[in-house]
Parts: C-alpha cells; sequence; structure tokens
C-alpha cells in the first residue's frame, strides 16, 4: 500500500483519488462497509475507563473516556459484529462498565475519536475474552 | 349404536388412510437418508473474520484468495466496457470508501464473510445465511419458471439434482445490474448469464463450491471457480447480523463517519 493510505492523504490532487481507491480497494476484509476510513498505517494505544460497551449489529462498539489534559476524552472504538466477536470468544459481558482497559486501535483518518479495533487487554496485561482469534 | 358404527367406519377409513400414506413416508424417509449431512455452520475460507471485523493474515493474502474480484474472461465488447468504467477513478473511489454490504447477489454471497446452514430435502435444499438471506434450490424435478414467471433477481432461479452426494444446481435470470461482487464494482455479467455448481464435501469439515459461468453475451469462455467453506467449530448456533439495529456509519457528504451512541 503506498503513502496516500496514510496521514498525507488529504492532499488535493489526482494521487488522492488514486490514494483512496487504493485503500478502498485494499481494505476488502470489512464485513459490513469500506474500512478506507481507516488508517491501518496507524495505531493508537488508549488507556482508559469504559463507558459503555455496544453488543450490537452491525458493529460491537467500547466506548472508551481517556483521560486527556484538556479533560476526559471519548472515543468509540468499532468492532465486528456480535457474530464474529462470539466466534472469537467474548459475550455481552466480557467488557463491563468502568473496566480499566487498554485498547490499541487504527484511527479515523478525519481525526474524529473513533477507530477500528486491533486489541484489547486489562490493565494488567491480561486479555479480554477467552479465545484468541 | 349408531355411535359405535360410526366409530368403527372411522377406525377402517383411517386404517385404508394411513395403509396408502406408509409408503409416501417410507419413501420420503428413504430420500432423507439418501441425502448427504451438511449440518452445522459454514463460513467461506477465504475470510478468517478476527473480532475486530477485519480478515486476518492480511490485505495481500486475501486478494490472492477472492476470486469473483478477479477479471473475468470478457469478450472484446465487455472487455472494452470494463475498462472504459475504470477510468471513473472518481466514482469507483467514492463507491469503495462509503460502501456498505447488507446482502449480496448472487455469487456474490458464495464469497461472502457470512456464516450459513445447509438444510438439505428431498424437495429442496436452503442456503440460510446469516444475513437473513436464503438461497432456495429445488430439487423436486421441476424446471425454471417460464416466459412471465421469470424476471432477473439478485439472486436468480435456482434449481438442483443430486448426482450421488454432490449437489448440482443450476441457476439463471440474475440481475444484470448486480456487480459481480463488493469490490469488483464494474465487473458485470448479463441477464443472460447461466451458472452451474456442483456443491460436495471433501471431508468432514470442507464444503467445495466448482462454479461454472457460462455467459456468451460477456464472457470468451466459460469462467470456472473453485469456492470452499470450512466447518465452524467455536460456536453450535447462527447468530444472525442485521445492518440496522446500531448502524453508526452514516456516510456524509461522501465520507464514512462514526456517529456517538
Amino acid at each position: 500500500m503506498g503513502r496516500y493510505c496514510g496521514r498525507d492523504m488529504g492532499r488535493g490532487d489526482q494521487r488522492w483519488f488514486a490514494g483512496l481507491l487504493a485503500c478502498a480497494l485494499m481494505w476488502p476484509a470489512m464485513a459490513h462497509h469500506s474500512g478506507a476510513m481507516f488508517d491501518d498505517k496507524v495505531s493508537v494505544t488508549l488507556t482508559g475507563t469504559v463507558r459503555q460497551f455496544q453488543w450490537t449489529n452491525p458493529h460491537c462498539w467500547i466506548q472508551v473516556v481517556v483521560p486527556d489534559k484538556s479533560g476526559p476524552v471519548e472515543w468509540s472504538v468499532e468492532m465486528g459484529s456480535p457474530s464474529q466477536l462470539f466466534r472469537g470468544g467474548w459475550r455481552p459481558t466480557t467488557v463491563q462498565v468502568g473496566d480499566k482497559i487498554v485498547v490499541v486501535v487504527h484511527p479515523m483518518r478525519d481525526g474524529t475519536k473513533g477507530g477500528l479495533f486491533v486489541s484489547a487487554t486489562h490493565e494488567d496485561g491480561t486479555p479480554f475474552g477467552s479465545a484468541a482469534r | 349404536m349408531r355411535n359405535l358404527l360410526s366409530i368403527a367406519a372411522f377406525l377402517v377409513l383411517a386404517g385404508v388412510a394411513s395403509e396408502a400414506a406408509t409408503p409416501r413416508v417410507d419413501a420420503r424417509i428413504s430420500e432423507f437418508a439418501r441425502l448427504p449431512d451438511w449440518s452445522g455452520l459454514w463460513v467461506s475460507a477465504t475470510f478468517d473474520v478476527g473480532i475486530s471485523g477485519r480478515v486476518k493474515g492480511g490485505e495481500d493474502e486475501l486478494k490472492a484468495k477472492l476470486q469473483l474480484t478477479r477479471v473475468p474472461p470478457y469478450n472484446a465488447d465487455w472487455a472494452e466496457k470494463y475498462q472504459a468504467a475504470l477510468q471513473d477513478k472518481t466514482a469507483l473511489a467514492l463507491r469503495a470508501s462509503t460502501f456498505k454490504v447488507c446482502t449480496r447477489s448472487f455469487p456474490a454471497v458464495m464469497e461472502a464473510p457470512w456464516q450459513f446452514e445447509i438444510a438439505t430435502m428431498p424437495e429442496e435444499t436452503l442456503l440460510v445465511f446469516e444475513n437473513g438471506q436464503v438461497r432456495h434450490v429445488y430439487t423436486d424435478g421441476r424446471s425454471h419458471p417460464a416466459g412471465d414467471d421469470l424476471w432477473p433477481t439478485p439472486l436468480g432461479d435456482s434449481i438442483g439434482h443430486w448426482e450421488g452426494k454432490t449437489l448440482v444446481i443450476d441457476t439463471v435470470a440474475r440481475s444484470a445490474s448486480e456487480p459481480l461482487a463488493p469490490r469488483a464494482w464494474v465487473a458485470m455479467l448479463s441477464e443472460g448469464a447461466h451458472f452451474t455448481e456442483h456443491l460436495r464435501l471433501l471431508d468432514k469439515d470442507t464444503l467445495e463450491d466448482q462454479l461454472r459461468i457460462d455467459d456468451p453475451a460477456a464472457l470468451e469462455s466459460a469462467w470456472t471457480l473453485t469456492l470452499r467453506y470450512q466447518r465452524v467449530t467455536e460456536m453450535n448456533r447462527m447468530i444472525p447480523t442485521n445492518c440496522t439495529e446500531n448502524d453508526r456509519n452514516p456516510v456524509v457528504d461522501g465520507k464514512m463517519l462514526i456517529s456517538n451512541p
């Protein structure tokens, strides 16, 4: 994948479209929608507290409140469907409100506080879920 | 006395009916017994999706596995149309970066990340996908509907027959307006496309679908693909998915976003 899938994709020339097309076509993995909105070349580690865990279709979501120097910031972490999580050993009770969590995401390209789930552990490093899919 | 006669008459009639029904029931039981057992959950071997909702193994590996996104063996006219459609990179990029897939047409539904179950019955085989789509394959000896009874649909019209333990599926009347697969947005077929599948169990955990596509209007030659499915061993029931329960990915001004909960 070329550099246009990275942070400098916003340049307003013809390469932008070629880059976007390349990103989109090389993100055929999402079950529900294009993954071009996420920057898969960048990983951000969020350390915070779970405000909500949505066990819903078409995606499950973890809402994480992360302390910041300007105040707490809430991130929306997108995951797979309940079926995909269940197959991976997760259940609706795997993540609880108030859990301290360290979650790695591929962030939104537009800078909004959201990202695609990569991995998650408790503060002590133990993973969530019972299986490693 | 009249009541006793009525009861006796009922018993005689019931006995006759039972005698008449038994051979049909036995025959159907025998037909069931001849069918292969494809129970359980299956998923395309191409899509090994993790809890992130992404395919594991990386993009290159997935790209190498996907078959319906390859360029069909078009004839000269359709190859020219295909190349021309590829030139509209703006539209293509927009579509590729903002698409949502809630259902798929045939044959794309056979190369999808959705789990499915197969119910084999003497008269019909059902392929039931976790997103709610169902392929009906009628195996009762019927032909495709004729004339006005048949019109193009995303899944087409499927009939089939058993050759030993192999289900041979014949599909016609697939909508020509449907792209071949998500991310193959400009790859089209004509409404005259004819699909033949040979679906069989390779081993207890592997299904194979040999798919042949004939389309004299669009293809230079028949297009043959081999799709594989693996048994899902981590769960024992289908968990349905849908796009509407909590869709937090609106498309605004040509960009897909994340909405707040």
